[in-house]
């Protein structure tokens, strides 16, 4: 029995059988036809048109961003340069497999040379489409053929492959790359799959045949567990199923301690799809809108903005909280210029890009709300701040939005304005906004990685950061007594362990992914409010000694 | 009928020619017979190829001379220009 570490990327436990996925071996570039020249140019179209018609029948199932991954790489197969350059190499005598490498590789480099991140990105997009256009020609069928249930060990799974998969026999995936923000996280939490990804050894691990247990919350991989172990997991599995089905009573239910305190469970959403979600979870509201995965193809208009705002609160009924854009340098816009940083965590990103590049970011994304909220309860967050001029200035923005929308016409309502506390710098100065903004919500992901100075996504490290730390408590602490309403919409909202001493805190609305909403409302019901309080104080007391 | 015809143009995009933008001109220029070529300084990229025209790395400002020849060539020119000048988004 051994236990391998990883990132955790898609929460959930399973257990059962490893299959490892090789990846498929590279073409030989050198490689000759065996066919005449017109018969293996003929292999190659058809090849195209299946790997388009396998991506397009994937883009009919999938939603953002997945489907925009998709579409890109469906766009590039129809590319007649593609396979004009192709099939002159396989005229001078090359493989159609090879010619096909060797003309997305030549397209990807010089796509990744060039000084737009959005477009050295895109080379990634071609590499994928030609290894489609290979596994077509080999006859390897487009999917992963599952026949029992299954977990998946690879290097690497693109999101094509995954959606591909028989989702009745994926029981997890686990990878030696990838990121827990990466595409494979995104769309394995989409599918509600666990995943532990950045694993490394995994493959080596599993040649022989073997028994994992992938826990996707604590991104542990264990082989060959013991009869204890999978009794154990079975157990735990048994009782998650139960757990759920105990769980539907409070969908419907306001978050209350168990002395009736309200504690408002709200959800995170990124598209208009998970506001259906986070409706169907019982959630009382939306805490966190994330509007940058709506400027995956660029920066959308104020109109289209106006309208996504409209349907998502609509759909809802309930508070809609909107995040102004959260971009940077590591997270490349089209259309948008963001030069490249060596700390884009610390540089030019967030509130920071919308105050300096007001036309462009911050004033149609601020109109289109304006707009929106005239007949929805819509609140208005900014992302990153870490000093009160930051909101001062974001004020007259705001001030001057709505002059302009009024002197057109609008009879506009009264916005509530919130900030983000993700930085140390927001939260030991709290009292110095209070009367700035109307709530605060706690990012406690990005808190703790600016108080521990440690990147989450950096395995070597990731350990040193502690979310119920003194150092995190304390300053959560600190922001409860400002007299602002207080929410928390990071991981540890969603956190057992961290629940009572958030509430206990002060913290009055939790905002968690939709599938959680029915759990953190049963947590808050066991326990009163006077436990909480005892309990955070005991946490807040903690020493050296026993920490 | 032959026709050649050449024009510099300004890209007046915000983006340059990056994925939207080079899409729509992309599929623009596929509706018409004649070849279409984009050249940026010594760079030459075919119009109806979406790989060859992101690969110009072309961005706001720049100019690029448009060149098509074929027998559609002065409609293919009048449409194109603009839509170079013009916000593709």
């Amino acid at each position: 029995m051994k236990v391998l570490r990883g990132i955790p990327a898609a929460p959930g436990l399973a257990i059962g059988p490893a299959l490892t996925i090789r990846s498929a071996p590279p073409v030989d570039l050198q490689e000759q036809r065996e066919a005449d020249s017109p018969e293996e140019a003929l292999h190659l179209e058809q090849a195209i048109i299946r790997a388009a018609t396998f991506l397009e029948k994937l883009q009919r199932t999938a939603s953002n961003p997945l489907a925009e991954i998709l579409a890109a790489q469906r766009e590039m197969l129809d590319d007649p340069e593609l396979k004009q350059k192709s099939i002159e190499l396989i005229e001078s005598g090359s493989s159609a497999a090879a010619a096909i490498t060797r003309v997305t590789a030549s397209y990807a480099e010089q796509l990744a040379h060039l000084s737009d991140p959005y477009l050295a990105a895109r080379a990634e997009d071609v590499r994928e489409a030609g290894r489609r256009i290979v596994a077509e020609l080999r006859g390897f069928t487009s999917t992963i053929e599952l026949n029992q249930p299954t977990i998946l060990v690879a290097r690497d799974l693109s999101p094509a492959e995954l959606v591909g998969l028989d989702p009745h026999f994926l029981l997890a995936v686990v990878t030696e790359t990838g990121s827990a923000t990466g595409h494979l996280a995104i769309v394995a939490q989409g599918l509600d799959i666990p995943a532990v990804v950045g694993v490394e050894g995994a493959l080596d691990e599993t040649l022989a045949p073997c028994t994992l247990i992938v826990d996707g919350e604590r991104g542990s991989v264990t082989l060959d567990p013991d009869l204890e172990q999978r009794a154990e997991i079975k157990q735990r599995l048994a009782q998650a199923r139960n757990d759920r089905r105990n769980l539907e009573v409070y969908r419907d239910r306001p978050g209350l301690t168990a002395d009736k305190v309200w504690v408002e469970v709200f959800a995170n959403i990124g598209s208009q799809a998970e506001a259906q979600k986070a409706v169907e979870m019982g959630a009382e509201g939306v805490g966190l809108f994330r509007t940058e995965f709506l400027a995956a193809l660029g920066l959308p208009t104020e109109d289209a903005q106006f309208k996504i705002y409209e349907e998502v609160a609509s759909l809802l009924r309930s508070p809609l909280i909107v995040r102004t854009f959260d971009i940077g340098g590591d997270k490349p816009v089209p259309g948008l210029d963001i030069p490249a940083e060596a700390n884009p965590f610390l540089g030019w990103r967030g509130i920071r890009l919308g105050l300096d590049r007001p036309e462009e970011v911050f004033l149609p994304q601020i109109r289109a709300l304006l707009r929106a909220a005239i007949n929805h309860d819509i609140r208005i967050m900014l992302p990153m701040i870490a000093t009160p001029q930051e909101v001062e200035q974001a004020l007259e923005l705001i001030a001057r939005a709505r002059r302009d929308l009024e002197a057109t016409g609008y009879t506009l309502r009264h916005v509530p304005l919130g900030i983000m506390v993700e930085t140390p710098a927001a939260a030991l100065t709290i009292d110095q906004f209070v009367d700035l903004i109307d709530f605060a919500s706690i990012g406690t992901n990005d808190l703790v990685q600016y108080t521990y100075a440690v990147d989450r996504t950096n395995t070597r490290v990731r350990e040193r950061a502690h979310p119920l730390g003194i150092a995190t408590l304390r300053l959560i602490e600190q922001i409860c007594q400002a007299g602002v309403p207080v929410a928390v919409c990071g991981q540890l909202a969603s956190d057992p362990a961290a629940i009572p001493l958030l509430v206990g805190l002060g913290v009055r609305e939790l905002s968690v992914a939709p599938a959680r909403v029915s759990s953190v409302k049963h947590i808050l019901s066991t326990m009163t409010l006077a436990e909480m309080q005892e309990r955070a104080q005991e946490a807040l007391g903690k020493t050296r000694a026993n920490w | 009928m032959e026709n050649t015809v050449e024009r510099t143009v300004t890209l007046g995009s915000k983006s340059g020619l990056h994925a939207r933008p080079a899409a729509i001109f992309v599929q623009h220029a596929k509706s018409y017979q004649s070849q279409i070529n984009l050249v940026k300084e010594e760079k030459t990229a075919n119009g109806k190829s979406i790989l060859s025209v992101l690969a110009l790395g072309a961005e706001k400002g720049d100019q690029v001379v448009l060149k098509i020849s074929g027998s559609d060539a002065e409609a293919a020119l009048n449409r194109l220009v603009p839509l170079l000048e013009g916000d593709l988004g």
